[in-house]
């Protein structure tokens, strides 16, 4: 281990963060290796070990002969102190190797909060904030995930952008990479050679031009790159990589269990759900490979906790077979399952009850709104009756604790569905004294509301989001008309979601505004030890920029959107279509129900969906 | 039922393993090794281990153990290589063997203690580390969370059981038996009072190491 790090490590909060070392982690030799790989995570090591994608791709990565991966976590402000004074580069984790000396640095883009820890990142490693600054080939600086489907904020900063599933476009990038390094060509010449690669996007070669009024005129690829980049997608989960032979950290983690993924996209079409659309189609695995992969996972990383991730895992037809087959050596292995992301109108009890052992703890359910007919707006097929049988099944059977999740500010939402809210929360505490069997041990129900944010590619794309003030007020009209002891109100702060707002729909002119910020200091942004809104304020004010315009601003059809250059796979029209139902309080049917034509089983070589997993 | 104990290693990157997260990544290697130990009872069972002589963060150590409970067939002298196999880097099980000396009788621990100059070891730092744990007494605060103000007073003195201090050229090397229990007495406090007595002899940098436990009359404890 390196001197100078073992110097710091004693004055810093969770050393085990940065020192590497644990089970299972990847050490190759470097002289057997010739493409060296950052995959950074722009937050702390316990939100980024808890993140499948990274260990997904860090496995797929270093699976490759001759490809060495190695992760990479912002530094806690008190280890990046250290760091800067004692003069260490931002290093992997496995090698303890400065980053600026590797072929690839790439980010794990999941939300927009994270972006100045991109740049602090990089200019933790040392590195140029700007592509256009960092001339040689390497280190070439990429970024995926969920974000990336609006790569224009951080457009001047990377490179390289890879839109969806990361399996396979990472590997085909890294060939490139190779093939670039041993051929000595320039970073002009790989850039190029990289954008006629399906699914990546490379931002230097388009050139934006806007109307006086700020929106975008024009999108022009130049190089030959593609006018339109489509993400990639695993075709067959079931043959896809799986980590199931992953790191153990050593240290605690968030999600510190076996993640078992058990399908991905989402039959369902919330209007508000970017990633709804963005993961589509909905393809599931077999209850057979995951029942083998989830037990493989949990001997091989001692894990005694699995959990069944997915967006909405109850729609998995095969859910009992798939809890079963993994019961039936979970039990006597004395491995708890658990099932995130439940839904009230599919849910089976007896599977709850199974589940849960005995133990009795919170049930957390989110009806998004408040009445039906909002709802009916956001495409939540949910109906109140089918939310009080999941309250009363759950009272009966001695839960006492709900925790019920809705958004404010959503298209068309009148005080009457504020006001529904409370409404609900009341109904399901009455369903609870009426039910439950034991009425003095009393029940806690939470309603939560976050601020809503109009986000890419989903069918609210084009809508502006409430103002603070009125989202301010909506969170007053709620809190006044709460009632009872019983039911306590959380609401999110309007700064950070109105940031989101602003970056998540922003275009290329909004980098100035990042580096602006960051060199202000901004870092570890999700941090309430570290966010300042003041700050962002004042970065917005120096740079011209008016959050308003960025936010607020209602898009007309014809405008062209920032995101524009990148698809999903859903076409913008099936998206403009669902707007317009949404503002006719018409549902749209869901995948198994009813194919609606999205467009995205144009990503399968056939052209056709199979929903019926 | 025989209580069973593992004799390891901490060094490297796993010397800033902490002793909470230690306890995890055992329980978790044992499951990883396949070898079955006792479980403790209730809603959230988890594999009992026990570490009776934390180790602070940073420190290394070539001496810790763990007690715990075999339950399943497995030879004892096969636990070592099984759960070297699945232990992260720094942490190596050197001897897996029946527990028969109860972790009352650790009385005592046996620290190295280097401290680094970067412009060398100034002169007669030796001798003063040697007067200073010389003295009749020498008291210090101590964290204390029982304590009113989060501090206590504690003497060195009486906890040191022997000291011997050499000085090479760009570090002085202290080797230190100290008490180990009720209450135990922490090198860093030692280090705590020649930053505080002796700032002349103030290091850039102490590394500490356990090397070995000692029972009351100064003989291995194992
Ligand atoms: S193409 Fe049809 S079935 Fe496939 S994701 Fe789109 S709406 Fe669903």
């Amino acid at each position: 281990m390196n001197r100078t790090l073992e110097h710091i490590l004693p004055r810093v909060q969770k050393p085990a963060r940065y020192t590497g070392g644990e089970y299972n982690a990847v050490v190759k030799d470097r002289s057997q290796v010739d493409l060296r790989v950052a995959l950074c995570f722009p937050d702390t090591y316990e939100i980024g070990m808890s993140n499948l994608g990274i260990r997904i791709l860090y496995g797929v990565m270093n699976e490759m002969p001759g490809v060495w991966c190695e992760r990479v976590f912002a530094p806690w402000g008190d280890m990046e102190e250290q760091m800067r004074q004692e003069g260490i580069p931002l290093y992997g984790l496995e090698s303890g190797d400065s980053i600026a000396d590797f072929d690839v640095i790439g980010f794990s883009l999941g939300y927009e909060m994270a972006y100045t820890n991109v740049l602090n990142m990089l200019d933790l490693a040392g590195l140029p904030l700007r592509s256009e600054d960092r001339s040689s080939l390497s280190p070439l600086v990429i970024a995926g995930g969920t974000c990336a489907f609006n790569p224009e904020p951080l457009a001047p900063f990377v490179d390289i952008f890879s839109l969806g599933e990361g399996e396979d476009v990472t590997v085909e990038l890294l060939e490139l990479c190779r093939k670039a390094k041993d051929e000595c060509w320039s970073k002009e010449e790989l850039l190029i050679a990289a954008a006629q690669i399906p699914g990546l996007y490379v931002p230097s070669l388009y050139e934006v031009e806007y109307h006086p009024d700020g929106t975008i005129r024009s999108i022009t690829p130049t190089h030959g790159a593609p006018a339109v980049v489509t993400k990639r997608i695993v075709q067959d989960l079931d043959k896809a990589y799986f980590p199931t032979k992953t790191i153990a950290p050593s240290t605690e983690i968030v999600h510190d269990r076996v993640m078992l993924e058990v399908f991905r996209g989402c039959i369902r079409g919330c209007r508000f759900c970017q990633a709804g659309y963005a993961y589509r189609p909905v393809r599931p695995k077999s209850p057979e490979v995951l029942i083998r992969q989830g037990i493989e996972s949990c001997q091989n990383s001692g894990y005694q906790e699995m959990t069944l991730s997915s967006l909405s895992t109850s729609d998995y037809r095969r859910l009992l077979d798939l809890c079963d087959g993994l019961q039936e050596w979970c039990d006597p292995n004395g491995v708890s399952l658990s099932l995130p992301s439940l839904r009230a109108d599919n849910f089976s009890w007896g599977l709850m009850e199974r589940l849960q052992h005995g133990r009795k703890s919170g049930l957390t359910f989110a009806p998004e709104a408040g009445t039906q007919r909002l709802r009916d707006v956001i495409n939540k097929n949910v109906t109140e009756e089918d939310i009080l049988n999941f309250c009363r099944t759950a009272f009966s059977g001695g839960w006492s604790t709900v925790k019920l999740y809705f958004m404010l500010g959503l298209p068309t939402e009148t005080d009457e569905d504020v006001l529904g809210i409370a409404d609900l929360a009341d109904k399901v505490y009455r369903v609870w004294r009426e039910v439950t069997p034991n009425r003095s041990r009393g029940v806690k129900i939470t309603v939560s509301t976050a601020f809503f944010v109009p986000k890419p590619h989903t069918a609210f794309q084009w809508e502006g989001q409430i103002s603070r003030q009125e989202y301010e007020r909506r969170v007053k009209l709620l809190r006044d008309h709460m009632r009872g002891r019983s039911t306590a109100y959380h609401w999110h702060e309007a700064d950070t979601s109105v940031l989101e707002a602003v970056l998540a729909r922003g275009d290329r002119r909004l980098a100035d505004l990042l580096e602006c910020v960051w060199r202000k200091g901004a870092k570890l942004d999700t941090w309430n030890e570290y966010f300042s809104y003041e700050r962002w304020a004042q970065a917005m004010e120096e740079c011209g920029i008016d959050p308003d315009f960025y936010a607020c601003r209602v898009r007309s059809r014809d405008e062209i959107l920032p995101w524009s250059v990148t698809s999903t796979g859903v076409s913008p029209a099936f998206l403009w279509r669902e707007r317009e139902r949404a503002y006719q309080g018409v549902i749209t049917p869901d995948c198994r129900v009813q194919c609606t034509g999205c467009g995205a089983d144009k990503l399968y070589p056939g052209g056709r969906c199979d929903a019926e997993c | 039922m025989t209580n069973h104990r593992l004799a390891f290693s901490k060094s490297d990157t796993a010397k800033f393993i902490s002793h909470l997260d230690l306890m995890r990544t055992f329980q978790r290697a044992f499951l990883r090794a396949g070898i079955a130990i006792k479980h403790t009872e209730g809603f959230n069972p988890h594999a009992f281990v026990s570490l009776p002589l934390p180790l602070p963060v940073g420190f290394s150590s070539s001496c810790e153990v763990l007690d715990f409970q075999l339950v399943g067939p497995d030879a004892l002298e096969d636990v070592p290589a099984r759960m070297n196999a699945v232990l992260p880097a720094g942490i190596q099980v050197h001897r897996c063997y029946e527990a028969l000396r109860p972790v009352k009788e650790l009385a005592y621990v046996n620290y190295i203690v280097t401290l680094e100059y970067e412009a060398g070891a100034p002169f007669g730092a030796d001798t003063a580390i040697r007067e200073l744990l010389s003295r009749e007494s020498l008291v210090m605060d101590k964290r204390s969370k029982k304590a009113k103000g989060g501090f206590t007073q504690v003497d060195l003195i009486p906890l040191i059981a022997r000291a011997s201090i050499e000085e090479r050229r760009d570090t002085v090397a202290l080797d230190l038996i100290l008490q180990a229990q009720n209450p135990g007495l922490n090198p860093e406090l030692i280090l705590a009072a020649i930053r505080r007595e002796l700032p002349d002899a103030a290091p850039d940098f102490a590394t500490f190491h356990r090397r070995s436990l000692l029972d009351r009359s100064l003989q291995l404890w194992e």
